[in-house]
């Protein structure tokens, strides 16, 4: 991966209806899974306790939602840059993200049109393990026209 | 959508629609920065509008604003770990007046998270106190799957500043099935 400036945003004018995001893997661990539980204030034992989450039929803890709507925002921002304006995050759960599974991500610019001085984009994004698609769905959001 | 005539279960749900999914809520602490960088360095997300006032000053959040994902995370009532496991992992004991407990009481006890739609009307800031509402927007007629028989149950969150703006609003989907009912027919 490249590493990018973390203070540098996209423009309207660098951005095409097609282009892809670039990948990201995140190596989801028991670790990964507890912080953005916690962090989020969310203690359901499922995402946290793995003889918990398999008495309830889970293969091991998994991530819990808000988590993952963090990562995908990540995935857009990383991207996008500082002066993006997330607008909607709207996806479907699948598969669940668990120890020893990477997450890989990956979206595409599926819509573009000029607001004024913004630009506003549509993106599909997707998250996936090797149980299956973890998240699919829509991101929204705003960048600098130019 | 006819599967609902004649199924009494689904009838009796009818009530709930529309109506408040529980009650309304208030964030036990304001957005703030120690929360915000617990956070940032829990999802390791770097942008510098997050937690880096002189660079937040020059872009058009004019500072520091709350990464935006962090919307339901304010309103997480306070748990009681105690006994937590007990309650299927509820934070606190629930209102037994939503369709989620009257579907578990009907033996629909598998619960399915299937959507979540987050919209964020405007960024917060340190400082912004939200309150919450959530409606039950939908419940679905009597469903076939692969995890059984069940409903879906759709929710929608309104998340209001102290002032009384609306800053976000969160649709939620779940799936409540019975497990016994996998492969029946």
């Amino acid at each position: 991966m490249t590493t990018r400036d973390p203070h540098a945003s996209l423009r309207g004018t660098d951005v095409a209806v097609g282009d892809e995001l670039p990948a990201f893997s995140l190596p989801v661990t028991s670790t990964v899974i507890v912080a953005g539980a916690i962090a989020s204030r969310d203690f359901m034992p499922v995402h946290h306790d793995a003889d918990y989450a398999r008495a309830q039929g889970a293969p091991h803890m998994f991530m819990n939602i808000l988590t993952t709507n963090g990562y995908v925002a990540r995935f857009v921002t990383d991207w996008a840059g500082p002066e993006a304006v997330l607008r909607k995050i709207a996806i479907r759960l699948g598969a669940p993200a668990i120890p020893g599974r990477d997450l890989r991500f990956s979206g595409e610019v599926t819509s573009k049109s000029e607001a004024g001085n913004e630009c506003l984009l549509e993106l599909a994004v997707r998250a996936v393990n090797d149980l299956g698609e973890h998240a699919s769905g829509t991101v929204t959001l705003t960048i600098p026209g130019a | 959508m006819s599967q609902q005539e004649g199924d009494p279960v689904r009838e009796r749900l009818e009530a709930y629609v529309g109506k408040p999914m529980g009650a309304p809520g208030v964030a036990p602490d304001a957005v703030n920065l120690p929360m915000i960088r617990h956070w940032v360095d829990a999802l390791d997300d770097r942008n510098p509008v997050y937690l880096d006032e002189d660079f937040a000053a020059t872009t058009r959040f004019g500072g520091v604003v709350a990464p935006p994902a962090m919307l339901q995370a304010w309103s997480m009532p306070r748990p009681k770990i105690a006994g937590i496991a007990e309650r299927g992992g509820a934070p606190t004991e629930m209102s037994h007046d939503n369709p989620i407990v009257a579907l578990d009481e009907a033996g629909y006890v598998g619960t399915l998270a299937t959507n979540s739609e987050l919209e964020f009307v405007r960024y917060l800031r340190p400082g912004d106190r939200l309150s919450t509402r959530a409606t039950v927007e939908s419940i679905s007629a009597q469903k076939k799957t692969s995890l059984g028989r069940g409903y879906f149950v759709t929710w929608v969150t309104t998340y209001t500043s102290a002032d009384g703006e609306v800053v976000g609003r969160q649709l939620f989907r779940v799936f409540k099935f019975d497990p016994s009912t996998i492969g029946a027919s």
